[in-house]
C-alpha cells in the first residue's frame, strides 16, 4: 500500500515537471487586457473596448504556440456589438515584442451597471489548446437620461433647416443648363438659316372683269347651243358669272344655289340691281342644266345678252377693285 | 330608258297637278297645328320617300298632335306606342294568345299594325324592343308565330327621341338610327305662334277636326310619282360629293374636319338624300330635282350619319357645323 502512494506521488511529481515549465513558458511569453474608454454612458451611447495582447513572438514561434483573441457574440450581458475592427499588429524590433490590437464598438439599451466580462485568450500548440489568459473584468455604468421635472415642458423643436448643399439640386440644374443651351443652339439655327424671301402674289395678269368678258365672248363664239349642246351652254355660262360674282365681290356663288346666291347679292347693291335679269337667267339655266329643258334659240341669244350686261353693268363697282387689288 | 326634254315637260305637269294634295294637307294641318311647318313637311317627306323619321326635341311641341292630325288628314290608322324599360316586343309586333273556346291559339296583332306609328320615346325601352320596331320598318312585315304579315301601305314611323334625359334610357346604335330616313330636330315655336297655340286650345269650342282630304291609296300613288321625278346627273354628282365629304373630307379641301368625323354618311344616306331631294321636289310641286332640294333636306338625312369624334365633342362641334362646313365646299352643280 505505502508502496502504491508513493508511486503516485512519484507520477503525479513527474507530470507536474512535464506540465509546468510549459506554462510558465507560455504565461511568461504574453500578456492581455481589455480597456474601456468610458465607465459610464447613457443609454444609446457607444463605447469602444480595445482588447489587446503583448507577445514575445520568437517564444512564441520557438514553442509552435498560437494565441487566438475572444470571439464576441453580437450580443452579450445587456451589449450589443455595433462594430468590430480588424486585428491590428504592431511590432516592436527592439525587444522583439507584438502587439495585436482589436477595438470592438459596444452599446447597451438597458440602464444599469453592466460588467464585460472577463475575455478568454486562448493558447494553442499543434496539439491542442494548452492555456488560457483572461481579461479583467469591466464595470460600466447606463444611465437613463436625467429629466428635470421641476421645470416646465418646452415646445417640441421645428423642423431644423439643413444648409444649402450645391449637390441637392444638381439634376434641376443640369436640365436648366440642357434647356437653355437647347434654346441657344435653336436660336443659332434660326438665326443662320436664309430667310426665305416672302412670296409677292404676281399681279393678275388679266382683270377679272375683261377675262370674265373674253369668256363670254369665247363661249359664245364657240356656238355651243348651235351644236345641241345646251345643258353645257348653260352650266358654262353661269359658271363663268359665279366666277365672277366670287372674285370681284367676294360672293362663293360656286358653293351656293341659285335661291342662295339672290339672297346674298343683295347687300352689293350695284349687282342687286340686276337681280331681275339675274334671277331670269340662273333659273333658265337651271331649267336647262337639271330638267332638260331646250329653250328657243331667242332665249339662248337672250341669256348671253343678259351675262353680258349684267357684268358691264356691274363694270363701275369692278374698276376700282381691281384698281385696289393691284 | 332616257328622258326627253318632251318626257320631264309632261311628268312636270303631271307632278304639278297629283302634287295638289300637299297644300291641302297643309291647308287642313294648319288647322290645328300652329307653327312647326318644318316638321309637317319633314314628315311628308319621309311619307312621301318611304322613309322614317326620327324627332328629336323637348316635350310638348306637338309631335303628337301632328302625327295624329297627319293621319286624321289622310284617313289611315294611326297608334300611339309608349316605349318604356318594361315594354316587351310581343307588346309592340303582337303574340299568340290561346283560346280556350276554340281549342287553339290565334294571332293578337300589336300596335304597329297601323299606317302611322309614333313610337314614342324610343330610347326608354331596351334593345330587343327597339330592334323589333326597326326589323319592321325595314322589312315591312311582321312575323307572329308561323305567320308573315304585310304592313299595309302606307308606313309610316315617328319615333320621338328626348334630348335631355339620358338617365334610364337605351341610346339607339348608330346602324340603327341609319335606318331612319330623317332625323328632325325641332325647337320651341315663336312668341306670336305660342300665342295662337293658347288661344286654340282655351276656344269654348274645342279645337278644329281634321277631316280627311286624301286616302292612303292616294299617297301610294304619290310615291310612284316621286320615284319618276327626273334628277340629273349632275344632281347625282352633287349627293355623291356632298356624302363623300363626309367620308374623305381632306379630298374637299377640308382638312381640318378629318379629325372631328369619326365615320361618315353610308350609301344608305346617298340613297335617303337621293329620296328625300325627290320628295321634296315633288312637294314643291316640280318633275325634276334642283340643288336647292338637296340642300334644304341635306341636314335632316345626314345629321345623323356623321359620327363626332371625341375632339369634336370636346369641342362642341356638332354635326350640324360639320355640314354646314361641307355644303359650303362643295361646289353646286
Amino acid at each position: 500500500m505505502q508502496k502504491r502512494i508513493i508511486l503516485q506521488r512519484i507520477f503525479l511529481c513527474v507530470l507536474l515537471g512535464y506540465l509546468c515549465p510549459f506554462r510558465l513558458l507560455a504565461q511568461d511569453h504574453y500578456q492581455v487586457k481589455a480597456l474601456a474608454d468610458t465607465d459610464k454612458i447613457r443609454i444609446g451611447e457607444q463605447v469602444k473596448l480595445e482588447l489587446s495582447a503583448k507577445v514575445d513572438l520568437n517564444q512564441l514561434k520557438a514553442a509552435s504556440l498560437r494565441l487566438t483573441f475572444p470571439n464576441l457574440p453580437d450580443s452579450f450581458n445587456h451589449w450589443e456589438v455595433v462594430d468590430r475592427s480588424k486585428l491590428d499588429t504592431v511590432t516592436n524590433a527592439g525587444n522583439n515584442e507584438t502587439f495585436f490590437k482589436q477595438t470592438f464598438t459596444l452599446t447597451s439599451f438597458d440602464s444599469g451597471r453592466w460588467d464585460i466580462p472577463a475575455l478568454r485568450f486562448d493558447v494553442f500548440s499543434p496539439a491542442g489548446m494548452v492555456d488560457s489568459a483572461f481579461s479583467q473584468p469591466i464595470g460600466i455604468d447606463v444611465n437613463t437620461v436625467t429629466v428635470d421635472t421641476t421645470k416646465a415642458f418646452k415646445p417640441i423643436k421645428s423642423v431644423r433647416t439643413v444648409a444649402w448643399n450645391i449637390w441637392d439640386y444638381w439634376l434641376y440644374m443640369a436640365i436648366g443648363a440642357a434647356v437653355v443651351l437647347l434654346a441657344l443652339g435653336l436660336w443659332l439655327y434660326f438665326r443662320k438659316r436664309p430667310v426665305k424671301e416672302k412670296v409677292v402674289p404676281a399681279a393678275p395678269l388679266e382683270p377679272v372683269y375683261d377675262r370674265t368678258l373674253r369668256l363670254l365672248k369665247e363661249l359664245d363664239a364657240e356656238k355651243v347651243w348651235q351644236q345641241g349642246n345646251v345643258k353645257e351652254y348653260y352650266t358654262r355660262l353661269t359658271d363663268i358669272l359665279r366666277t365672277y360674282f366670287e372674285e370681284q365681290f367676294g360672293i362663293a356663288a360656286l358653293e351656293q344655289t341659285t335661291a342662295e346666291l339672290l339672297q346674298n347679292i343683295k347687300p352689293v347693291t350695284i349687282l342687286n340691281q340686276q337681280r331681275d335679269k339675274l334671277r331670269a337667267l340662273l333659273s333658265l339655266a337651271d331649267l336647262a342644266k337639271f330638267a332638260k329643258l331646250q329653250p328657243t334659240p331667242q332665249e339662248h341669244e337672250e341669256s348671253m345678252h343678259k351675262a353680258v350686261e349684267i357684268v358691264e353693268w356691274t363694270k363701275p363697282a369692278a374698276k376700282p377693285a381691281e384698281a385696289q387689288n393691284a | 330608258m332616257e328622258n326627253t326634254s318632251q318626257d320631264i315637260r309632261q311628268l312636270n305637269e303631271k307632278i304639278h297637278q297629283a302634287s295638289a294634295f300637299v297644300d291641302l294637307l297643309n291647308i287642313e294641318l294648319g288647322k290645328v297645328i300652329v307653327g312647326q311647318r318644318y316638321m309637317v313637311e319633314r314628315l311628308l317627306i319621309g311619307l312621301l320617300a318611304q322613309g322614317h323619321v326620327l324627332l328629336e326635341g323637348v316635350p310638348g311641341l306637338a309631335k303628337t298632335l301632328s302625327i295624329k292630325s297627319l293621319s286624321s288628314a289622310i284617313n289611315a290608322k294611326f297608334s300611339r306606342i309608349q316605349f318604356t324599360p318594361d315594354l316587351l316586343p310581343a307588346d309592340v309586333v303582337g303574340t299568340m294568345i290561346y283560346n280556350q273556346q276554340r281549342n287553339e291559339f290565334v294571332v293578337r296583332k300589336g300596335p304597329i299594325f297601323a299606317n302611322f306609328i309614333l313610337a314614342d320615346e324610343i330610347n326608354r325601352a331596351p334593345a330587343k324592343v327597339q330592334s323589333a320596331l326597326l326589323e319592321a320598318m325595314q322589312e315591312k312585315q311582321i312575323t307572329i308565330g308561323d305567320t308573315t304579315f304585310k304592313l299595309e301601305e302606307p308606313f309610316l314611323v315617328l319615333a320621338t327621341q328626348n334630348p335631355i334625359e339620358q338617365e334610364g334610357t337605351y341610346t339607339l346604335p348608330e346602324a340603327q338610327v341609319d335606318r331612319f330616313m330623317l332625323k328632325v330636330v325641332i325647337g320651341y315655336p315663336t312668341k306670336e305662334e305660342e300665342r295662337h297655340i293658347i288661344r286654340q286650345n282655351l276656344n269654348p269650342d274645342g279645337m278644329s277636326a281634321i277631316n280627311p282630304v286624301i286616302n292612303p291609296a292616294d299617297i301610294v300613288q304619290a310615291r310612284k310619282l316621286v320615284r319618276e321625278v327626273y334628277m340629273d346627273e349632275k344632281i347625282e354628282r352633287y349627293i355623291l360629293d356632298i356624302v363623300f365629304a363626309t367620308r374623305h373630307p381632306e379630298e374637299y379641301k377640308l382638312q381640318k374636319l378629318k379629325p372631328l368625323i369619326s365615320y361618315g354618311g353610308s350609301p344608305r344616306a346617298s340613297i335617303s338624300l337621293a329620296w328625300a331631294a325627290k320628295s321634296y321636289a315633288f312637294m314643291k310641286r316640280r318633275g325634276y330635282v334642283i340643288p336647292e332640294d338637296v340642300r334644304s333636306i341635306c341636314f335632316d338625312v345626314m345629321r345623323h350619319r356623321v359620327g363626332l369624334t371625341y375632339e369634336a365633342e370636346a369641342e362642341n362641334v356638332t354635326s350640324e357645323n360639320i355640314l354646314s362646313e361641307i355644303l359650303n365646299a362643295v361646289e353646286v352643280p
